[in-house]
């Protein structure tokens, strides 16, 4: 099961394209990690409310989930691009040169249609939750305190067309792959085996180690 | 064709996708959507003016799953507590783990052995990842054990083994998505968690000091520690066990009187105190960005996979499948005892090919409501019951065991990530070797599950006393 | 038809379970009412999923979206005066009925057919009992929505959690008291550890109808029609018949066996309660009225049919 996988760079447009996308998903991530950490802060906030001044987290439920969608999906591209969505490589990982690349190419372009009918459903989810015409232009609220859920509905079809842009530019680097029969491409993820992915792993996690000495 | 038919040939469809590569979240999505367009496209018997109103029911039905499954305040645990264990390395609490468990315990035959083992357990307390475990004490403890003379493969296979506890002691990744998936409380299938990884890592020694007895090259024991520096190393590792503690508390006070919270907070509020020590310990802005990208990548792997696997039991939810399988399954003319130890093999052989996390979401929507069927069904009583379990205990309990299976899939050949882990980390050691080394753990892990089985009072006490 | 309920069939699902047996009945199986417990949708999505048109029956709770159906959450202010699941039926009858509810569902492509009546909340707590207004200064309850603003005009902390978590939030002590309905106290598990129950605070309930797609509904034959539209008052009798004589006859007991002391309200308590908390329902017409409802006309309708 694959979890992290290599991008080589170049100086062409596909590259610089694949580069700059990578700069805003690398920020989106980031924004994904600090929601991770303002659940820890809220719950310090929510304890400590509760057991020093009687005066509990209002709505502590459905901030939570508010900030659960900016976890799950604001970095869905950048983890893409990192080749970090689980996959079974067995068989993929037997396959060389062109076949390998059209077969990268078809189950690309199978994710990026899923994507597109997905933004699709999503953007709908959204639109009957929003309009105008109302007060907050909100049309759908949670449970407790009445929060509007637009906006936290709305990052789920914007992470997905931003996860779209990603496949395009993988589908794009897969196609040129197989046309131009190219060793080592730009802009796609390639395959490692385990053994190479496990030292990332291993070098990951020891830097951290290093680092915290 | 009936809605059953539909749901077969999707479910092979979507196999067929993971097999092939395509990656298991939206393998699992893809299936969901073209099953919800066969779905509604049939209700209107395929009139070809219809297709598109299908393929519009379906994108919005399958559009909704995202948002809607996600937006839960349960799953909010999943990534406190990856979080946790990316903080604990800056915490220096690795180190100090095996430091205190290497002094107290390193006189056993394959004593070292003995400490990884423990400390690794220790660690599981505050870590939710098992590959991330064997990576580090790799790192920190095969070197330490090769000095002194331990067989390679040996010090690999015990690193790679014990690594797995992490995803059974609390806190658990791993466990809060079967709780999610399987709609039980997720502060009963921690508790639950913590006996049962208890008895895997003393089986785990038991094992080590029994080979190292057997054959003496395997690893020497080290004497000499005194018992000033033995309680001098213990001061560095008690912020886990205060962590540990702390979130107990939050689910059960064991000191008396009144819990401190739930168990989200708990787990946040651990976070936020190892969160407190990394900090003291000198982390640094450079590291904590780190820790968040990390955290935030693996959690959305998870969730990723979360929602695809929901838009697919979406479908199965129109088309019927789980129902018709555990009818099928309960109309078998076997003893439920045996369908059950058929189904944990097919989980073995299963899991030799697939990440734990993946198998798992993949399988219980349909496999647990027929393990629920064949002990009797949700509200069965204990007596009455083909397992002998309430249809609560049997809820909780499968969950402990099919973790436990998901975690042997770490260290079984052909893609064992922990082996693999263990191998980048030593140039030394080759993948075959840490396989090899692992070995005698399957026999340890096959013992532990027996052991679950006829004895399910090891999973449930805990939590039947703590809360039933 | 697809049918979308959650959780698992219970006094609260014995209409829609009814509604389904007389609807084959009567159409000799032509017509059937696939009943599914969480199969098809959250129950927070149950509405759009009417909209989408993936199935064509719904039950959904008014408070868990007051912005999606602010028309029917007039029924879930605070101390309405309902006293009898007869006469939830017959004011929630009343607003399904009012045009603006109609247009207001009707965003949803959606028909009203009929209330899942509950009782009147009520607080099973630990510790010592409220016995006055005084009493609720600084108690920490578990209270969401419009009882939740009710119990904070009386001083109380409302906390919020998901019911799965009511139970041990008791036990730990993070809140004193819980407001549900009967059977969800039972099924909730909090007057296993409860100390007390108040009788008759009713601070309000949830409403939670039942709907059709109005498309399906309007493309029904009318034979097929009739037979639902004909067999929603036998399914609804049904219903109060097995809440008042199933879920009730086992509260008093439970509460006797568990030694639960019943804390009972005086009018004149009662009184202030009300008055404390009449703020609420001038703000709900406010609020309301910005969202272009008849708020006020809403509100008179539950007073006179419940004066009558
Ligand atoms: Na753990
Ligand atoms: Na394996």
């Amino acid at each position: 099961m694959a979890g992290t996988a290599s991008v080589l760079t170049d100086n062409s447009f596909l590259s610089r394209l694949d580069q700059r996308l990578f700069s805003i998903e690398k920020i989106l991530v980031l924004i994904g990690g600090l929601a991770i950490f303002s659940l820890m802060v809220m719950a310090v906030f929510s304890v400590g409310g509760r057991n020093f001044f009687n005066r509990p987290l209002s709505g502590y439920v459905d901030w939570i989930e508010q900030i659960m969608p900016l976890i799950a999906f604001v970095g869905i591209a950048y983890t893409q691009r990192v080749g970090g969505h689980i996959r079974m490589d067995i068989l993929i990982g037997q396959l060389k040169g062109r076949p390998l690349w059209l077969a990268e190419f078809v189950g690309t372009l199978a994710m990026l249609i899923l994507m597109i009918l997905l933004v699709w459903g999503s953007w709908a989810h959204f639109q009957r939750s929003f309009d105008f015409s109302v007060p907050m232009w909100s049309r759908d609220s949670s449970i407790d305190i009445g929060l509007p859920l637009w906006p936290a509905k709305l990052l789920a079809p914007v992470a997905f067309f931003i996860l779209s842009l990603r496949l395009v530019i993988q589908l794009w680097g897969f196609g040129r792959a197989f046309a131009t029969n190219a060793a080592h491409p730009v802009a796609v993820p390639l395959i490692e085996d385990a053994a190479t992915q496990a030292q990332r792993e291993a070098e990951h996690v020891s830097g951290l180690e290093e680092d915290s000495k | 064709m009936t809605t059953i038919d539909i749901g077969l040939i999707v479910t092979g469809l979507l196999l067929l996708m993971v097999l092939i590569g395509v990656r298991v979240a939206f393998a699992a999505a893809m299936a969901g959507v073209i099953g919800l367009v066969w779905v509604f496209w049939s209700k209107k018997g395929y009139d070809p003016n219809q297709f598109f109103w299908a393929l519009g029911v379906a994108a919005k039905t399958a559009g909704q799953v995202p948002h809607s499954k996600v937006s839960s305040q349960a799953l909010s645990l999943i990534p406190t507590f990856i979080l946790i264990g990316y903080l604990a390395y800056y915490a220096g609490l690795t180190r100090a783990m095996f430091e205190a468990a290497k002094k107290w315990v390193a006189w056993l035959p394959g004593g070292m052995g003995v400490a990884t083992v423990f400390a690794t357990a220790g660690f599981a307390a505050v870590s939710g990842a098992s590959v991330a475990t064997s990576a580090v004490f790799a790192r920190i403890a095969i070197p330490e054990m090769l000095k002194i003379g331990y067989d390679k493969r040996f010090a690999a296979g015990v690193v790679a083994a014990g690594g797995t506890l992490a995803s059974l002691i609390p806190p658990s990744a791993i466990l809060v998505i079967y709780a999610i998936i399987v709609e039980q409380d997720v502060g009963a299938l921690l508790l639950a968690g913590f006996i049962p990884g208890a008895v895997s890592a003393l089986i785990y020694g038991g094992l080590v000091v029994l080979m190292a007895t057997v054959n003496k090259d395997l690893g020497p024991s080290v004497s000499g520690f005194t018992w000033g520096e033995r309680f001098k190393a213990l001061p560095p590792a008690l912020p886990i066990f205060a962590v540990v503690i702390i979130i107990i508390c939050f689910i059960y006070n064991p000191f008396g009187g009144d819990a401190w919270g739930t168990p989200t907070e708990g787990g946040a509020i651990g976070a936020f105190i190892i969160f407190v020590m990394a900090l003291l310990h000198g982390m640094r802005w450079g590291q904590f960005k780190d820790a968040l990208t990390e955290s935030a990548k693996l959690a959305v792997m998870i969730f990723t996979i979360i929602w695809g696997v929901l838009i697919y039991v979406r479908f199965l939810g129109f088309a019927d499948l789980p129902g018709a399988f555990s009818d099928w399954v309960t109309s078998l003319d076997q003893h439920p005892m045996i369908i059950l130890i058929m189904i944990l093999l097919a989980y073995a052989v299963l899991g030799m090919f697939m990440d734990a996390i993946g198998m798992l979401l993949l399988t219980l929507p349909v496999v647990f409501p027929a393990v629920m069927a064949l002990n009797g069904g949700m509200d069965v009583t204990a007596a009455e019951s083909a397992f002998g379990m309430s249809g609560w205990g049997c809820a909780i309990w499968f969950g402990i065991i099919v973790v436990k299976m998901a975690e042997l899939c770490l260290i079984t050949p052909p893609i064992g990530l922990n082996c693999f882990v263990v191998a980048g980390v030593r140039d030394d050691i080759s993948v075959q070797d840490v396989f090899r080394g692992a070995t005698p753990f399957f026999v340890a892990d096959a013992i532990t599950i027996a052991v679950l089985i006829a004895f399910p009072s090891i999973v449930l006490w805990l939590p039947s006393l703590l809360l039933g | 038809w697809n049918v979308s309920l959650w959780g698992k069939r219970r006094a609260f699902t014995e209409h829609v379970e009814r509604l389904a047996e007389l609807v084959n009945e009567k159409t000799d199986g032509e017509f059937t009412l696939n009943l599914s417990y969480g199969g098809l949708s959250n129950n927070r999505e149950n509405l759009d999923g009417i909209s989408i048109g993936a199935f064509e029956m719904a039950q959904f709770c008014a408070g868990y979206h007051a912005d999606k159906n602010p028309s029917i959450t007039v029924l879930e202010l605070p101390f309405l005066g309902v006293s009898s699941l007869e006469e939830e039926i017959e004011v929630s009858m009343a607003v399904y009925n009012h045009p603006a509810t109609q247009k207001d569902l009707g965003r949803w492509n959606a028909t009203l057919l009929m209330p899942s009546p509950l009782p009147q909340y009520n607080f099973v707590g630990v510790g010592d009992a409220p016995r006055t207004l005084e009493d609720f200064e600084g108690l920490s309850v578990r209270a969401t929505g419009g009882i939740g603003r009710a119990m904070e005009t009386l001083g109380a902390v409302p906390n919020s959690m998901s019911a799965t978590e009511v139970r041990q939030a008791l036990d730990s002590g993070v809140v004193k008291a819980v407001a549900f309905a009967p059977h969800a106290h039972m099924s909730f598990g909090t007057i296993e550890s409860g100390d007390w129950w108040t009788t008759n605070m009713n601070p309000g309930t949830v409403n939670c109808p039942v709907v059709a797609n109005t498309d399906a509904l309007n493309s029904l034959s009318d034979a097929h029609r009739e037979a639902l539209m004909s067999s929603i008052p036998e399914s609804l009798q049904h219903y109060v018949d097995n809440y008042n004589n199933n879920t009730m006859e086992k509260w008093g007991p439970a509460l006797d066996e568990r030694g639960i002391e019943r804390i009972t309200y005086t009018d004149a308590e009662l009184d202030e309660f009300r008055s404390a908390a009449g703020s609420i329902a001038q703000n709900w017409v406010e609020e309301n009225k910005a969202k272009g409802l008849p708020a006020e006309e809403l509100l008179d309708l539950v007073n006179s049919t419940l004066a009558n």
